[in-house]
C-alpha cells in the first residue's frame, strides 16, 4: 500500500482497470475530499454529500475500463461527481426562502454535531449574507454555477472545468464572469 | 456594512479579464494588459478589490474532523468490496462464455431469425389458409367432356323417342330398331 501511494493517477487507473482494487482505493483517499466538497456545495447537505460522492466513486470503479485516458482521471472522475451533484439537484429542487432557512439551520445543526474544530472563514459570512450567497447560487444557471463551484472552491483551471463541463474554455470564461458578477452584486452590502 | 457608491460597475470591456486575473488564469499577455489597465482606472481597481474580499469568503466547504474522513474511506471501500462480489457471482455464472462468444452467439441468433423469417413465412401463410387440394386441369376436361358426353346420349335418346311418334310404316322398319329403344328407354 505504501508503494501505491507513491504512483501517478494513470499508474493507480492501469492497475484498477486490470482488476486490483486495492490501487482503486488509494484513488479513493486522493479524492475523497475534493468529491466530498464538490458535492457537499451542491447539496450542502452532509448525508447527501457523503452519499453521492460515495456513488461517483462506486460509478467510476464499475467503469474503470471505459476510461480512455485522454483525459487525466480526476477530470474524468469530477465529471462524475458534478453530474450526480446535477441530477441530484434536479430531482430535488430547492427554492425559496423557507426551505433557505431550515438548509441553513439543518447545516448548523450538523456542523456543531460533526466537528467543533471549523475554520474561521466558514463563519466569515454569516446569516444574512449567506442567505444571499445560497440564494444566488441556487437561482443562478446551472451552468454558471458548476463552473464558479470548480473553479472557485474546487480550484480547477479554467481548462480543467472546460473538460469536466465538455465545453470550451471561452464558454467556462463567460459562465465564471457572470456568475462572479452575480454575487458580487449580491454581498456588495456585505462587505 | 457596505453602504457606498462600490455598486459601480468596471469597465465592461475588462470585467471577465478582471475575474480571470484573480483567480491567476489567463496568459501573461492578458494579464499585462489587465494590469496596465488598472494602473488608470479606479472603477476596475474597486472591482478588484471587492472580488479579493468577497469571492475567499465564498468557500462554502466544510472542513470534517479525521474520524469522519476514516468513516466515509472505510464505507466506500466497503461498497467497492460489495460491487466486486456483486460482480463476480455473475461472473461465475458466465465464466464458461468467452469473449468472443458472446458476438458470435449474437451473429448466429440474427442469422437464424432471418431465416426463420423468409421460410417460415410461407409455412406461417399455409397454416393460416385452408390446405385445399387443386384438381388437375386433365381430370377437369375429362369431367366436363364426360358430362357433355353423357348430354349426348340424352339427346340421342330424345331424337330415338321423336322417331318414335312418327308414323309406324316409317318407324317399323325393323325389330332389332325397336327392342334396342324400348331398352334405352328403360
Amino acid at each position: 500500500m505504501a508503494d501505491q501511494l507513491e504512483l501517478r493517477d494513470e499508474e493507480l487507473v492501469a492497475l484498477s482497470q486490470q482488476g486490483r482494487r486495492d490501487c482503486f482505493e488509494v484513488l479513493v483517499r486522493r479524492y475523497m475530499e475534493k468529491a466530498f466538497h464538490i458535492a457537499f456545495n451542491f447539496t450542502r447537505d452532509t448525508e447527501t454529500a457523503k452519499d453521492l460522492s460515495q456513488d461517483a466513486f462506486l460509478r467510476a470503479y464499475s467503469n474503470i475500463k471505459q476510461f480512455d485516458g485522454r483525459s487525466s482521471f480526476y477530470t474524468w472522475f469530477y465529471r462524475i461527481v458534478v453530474n450526480l451533484c446535477l441530477d441530484h439537484t434536479r430531482r430535488r429542487r430547492r427554492v425559496g426562502w423557507e426551505s433557505l432557512d431550515q438548509m441553513v439551520e439543518k447545516t448548523g445543526e450538523q456542523n456543531q454535531f460533526a466537528d467543533t474544530t471549523f475554520l474561521p472563514e466558514e463563519h466569515a459570512i454569516a446569516g444574512e449574507a449567506k442567505r444571499r450567497v445560497d440564494k444566488t447560487l441556487d437561482t443562478m444557471p446551472k451552468k454558471q454555477r458548476t463552473a464558479f463551484l470548480l473553479r472557485n472552491h474546487q480550484g480547477l483551471s479554467i481548462s480543467d472545468v472546460a473538460k469536466v463541463m465538455k465545453t470550451t474554455e471561452g464558454t467556462v470564461r463567460v459562465y465564471l464572469h457572470r456568475a462572479v458578477a452575480a454575487l458580487r452584486q449580491s454581498l456588495l452590502e456585505f462587505v | 456594512m457596505k453602504t457606498d457608491a462600490s455598486l459601480a460597475r468596471a469597465c465592461k470591456e475588462y470585467e471577465e479579464d478582471l475575474v480571470l486575473y484573480y483567480y491567476g488564469d489567463g496568459g501573461e499577455d492578458e494579464r499585462r494588459k489587465v494590469e496596465l489597465h488598472l494602473a488608470g482606472c479606479g472603477s476596475c481597481r474597486h472591482f478588484l478589490d471587492d472580488l479579493q474580499r468577497l469571492l475567499p469568503q465564498i468557500t462554502g466547504a466544510e472542513t470534517m474532523p479525521q474520524s469522519f474522513w476514516d468513516r466515509y474511506y472505510r464505507e466506500t471501500v466497503s461498497k467497492l468490496q460489495t460491487h466486486d462480489e456483486r460482480n463476480s457471482g455473475w461472473r461465475s455464472i458466465f465464466a464458461p462464455l468467452q469473449t468472443w462468444m458472446v458476438p458470435a452467439f449474437g451473429t448466429v441468433a440474427v442469422a437464424l431469425l432471418v431465416i426463420g423469417l423468409m421460410f417460415g413465412k410461407s409455412n406461417l401463410i399455409s397454416l393460416v389458409e385452408p390446405h385445399s387440394e387443386k384438381i388437375p386441369q386433365e381430370i377437369l376436361a375429362d369431367k366436363n367432356q364426360l358430362e357433355f358426353f353423357e348430354s349426348l346420349d340424352i339427346i340421342e335418346v330424345l331424337s330415338k323417342l321423336e322417331a318414335q311418334d312418327e308414323p309406324k310404316t316409317e318407324v317399323i322398319e325393323s325389330d332389332g330398331n325397336r327392342a334396342s329403344l324400348r331398352g334405352q328407354i328403360a
